[in-house]
């Protein structure tokens, strides 16, 4: 009993590690290749005049591509598995085939969105879709590949009754949501709109006005990706790793109890802790950092 | 919102690709039939050509939708074709033969009942609700159905829950590796809800193209064929499976560059490693 609870919990703390790393991972590719949040500015930006050399390939919000990814990765290397594959050559080889998928739509999504922006005189730009594309590709495969492997550990070692390319397609969608939440705002919100006094989208006429030059030269997504990796993809490792771990270790401690209504109680438990520190830490910005109290004092 | 801010100029009509899109699925999930009458599975690829005409036919149903200024709804609109027609294919699948005829009844109810109560009930009112949600329900159906016709080789409902698991040499059936007891329904369920709402997605602006877009279409379908076949080699015999992945690749190699080509038609300017051009105005 104690022997299987520490198993337990040490295959928690893996998937927990491993979801750490997948949500730094989504998180850069996403914003190197502006999807979800930051996306319709940098759509925008060509219509009100401003063309730019930014990756522009939003295949859909976060938590479907992620849902698709995770979930075809879970699949294919299921399908190997059943075809008695050895475990961990299935995981590379279904990570591998959903990020060239991921790679093929990348490149399908930037040439579209490109070419229907012709009107205002964007022009698609090889040498970023070439660069750009490897680059998000080589992240998806971290973000793909630590997931489905979590979900294999889920599966295999905590003996989860849920198939793999369901667990895919729930955690995928979980990873892209985390991603998009937590990690999104510092490029959509921050990066984009360094040269404007509050950050994003304040002055409607700053719509669209993203920043397009770096210190040196022209800015890519490439410098979006250095800018998020430092802090939006921590972040929102740290809130995908947060989720796995808790909702693994609530599970593999608490389902004895009560047969098994101890786990939800401990579930809520935690929601209400987390709500209690969300509104401390609002309450706590906004009485340091709120610029809205006195405006014309502080920006004058 | 209830004015049109897109219009489809040109092109081939709406009613036209439905109505070529239907009976194509329809004929080309039916020709997995052959599977049966000959007592093998080299024509399951047969459904996976299916899945590439409904996602055409899909991709022009979310255009016709959203062209009534639904743009971060593109990608919902693959998810409730797909959520609605999982529940037509489940139950289609029990009767037999007539199981795709019966999907597309089902879906049809189905997504009038949804779009009644996206138009009347959410008061979306949108004057082609219900009938592309009609429409989107039975691409939705129709694809899960080509999907598993192509993975399974057949599409009743013993087929798609029994899998055979080789255990000291011997084959044993299982429930565990089947299309559904495995839940590669999961995967294919998000395959096609990606791949329906991403040719719109993708080419949605001013310079939208209708040829573009389904050629985007069919790529996206022929990609998704190309893992469904991967995974299907799990589930029928690897000369079967080989077959879709050899139709996959070369339907998908020619859709890919095929739409390169008219992305670089499109485009206002095809550059390679050059600086932002300075634009009137600025």
């Amino acid at each position: 009993m104690v022997e299987s609870i520490v198993f337990g919990i040490g295959i928690t703390a893996l998937a927990g590690a491993l979801a750490t790393v997948a949500g730094a991972a989504e998180n850069v590719e996403s914003d190197i290749g502006s999807q979800g949040d930051p996306n319709s500015q940098v759509q925008l930006a060509p219509q009100m005049g401003y063309i730019h050399r930014i990756f522009n390939k939003a295949v859909a919000g976060e938590p479907p591509a992620y849902g698709l990814w995770i979930a075809l990765g879970a699949g294919l290397a299921w399908a190997f598995l059943a075809m008695q594959i050895n475990p961990i050559l299935a995981l590379v080889l279904g990570s591998s085939l959903a990020v060239f998928v991921q790679g093929v739509y990348a490149t399908t999504a930037y040439l579209g969105r490109t070419a229907s922006l012709a009107k205002f005189g964007q022009p698609v730009y090889v040498d970023i879709l070439k660069s750009m594309t490897t680059v998000t590709m080589a992240h998806a495969f971290v973000a793909i590949f630590t997931t489905v492997t979590m979900c294999y550990l889920i599966n295999a070692a905590l003996g989860h009754p849920f198939p793999l390319p369901l667990l895919g397609i729930v955690w995928g969608i979980a990873l892209g949501a985390a991603g998009s939440a937590t990690g999104n705002p510092f490029y959509g919100k921050e990066r984009q709109y360094q040269n404007q006094k509050y950050g994003a989208g304040v002055p409607i006429a700053a719509s669209g006005n993203i920043v397009r030059f770096a210190e040196a030269g022209e800015r890519n997504s490439l410098d979006n990706g250095w800018f998020s990796a430092r802090l939006g993809g921590p972040a929102s490792g740290v809130c995908f790793g947060l989720i796995v771990f808790l909702e693994l270790w609530r599970t593999v401690l608490f389902e004895e109890v009560g047969s098994g209504w101890g786990a939800i109680v401990m579930g809520i438990i935690i929601i209400l802790v987390f709500m209690v520190i969300d509104r401390y830490i609002e309450v706590w910005a906004r009485k340091n950092y709120g610029p809205f109290v006195k405006p014309e004092e502080t920006s004058s | 919102m209830t004015v049109k801010v897109e219009k489809i100029e040109g092109g081939i009509p709406h009613n036209t690709i439905m109505v070529a899109g239907l009976i194509a699925s329809v004929i080309l999930i039916y020709l997995t039939y052959a599977n049966v009458l000959t007592g093998t599975a080299y024509f399951s690829f047969f459904g996976g050509l299916a899945t590439v005409a409904a996602l055409v036919w899909g991709s022009h149903a979310i255009k016709h939708l959203c062209s009534y200024g639904i743009g971060t709804g593109v990608p919902s609109a693959g998810m409730i074709a797909f959520g609605s027609g999982v529940i037509a294919m489940l139950f289609a699948t029990k009767y037999g033969v007539a199981a795709p005829i019966v999907a597309v009844i089902v879906a049809a109810i189905l997504g009038a009942i949804f779009g009644y109560l996206a138009n009347n009930v959410l008061s979306m009112r949108i004057p082609v609700m219900i009938i592309s949600l009609i429409e989107l329900s039975v691409i939705g159906a129709l694809t899960l159905m080509g999907y598993a016709a192509m993975m399974t080789g057949s599409f009743n409902l013993t087929a798609l829950t029994t899998g055979s698991i080789a255990i000291l040499g011997m084959s044993l059936p299982s429930y565990y590796v089947s299309f559904i007891g495995g839940a590669l329904i999961a995967t294919v369920f998000m395959l096609g809800a990606i791949a329906i709402q991403h040719p719109f997605n993708a080419c949605l602006g001013p310079n939208w193209t209708q040829d573009r877009m389904l050629t985007l279409a069919a790529e996206c379908g022929f990609l998704s064929m190309i893992v469904a076949a991967i995974m299907s080699m799990a589930l029928i015999p690897m000369g079967a499976a080989l077959i879709s992945l050899f139709v996959a690749v070369i339907g998908w190699y020619y859709t890919y560059a095929k739409y390169i080509e008219l992305s670089r038609r499109d485009a206002a300017a095809w550059l390679d490693s050059k600086p932002i051009p300075d634009v009137e105005g600025q």
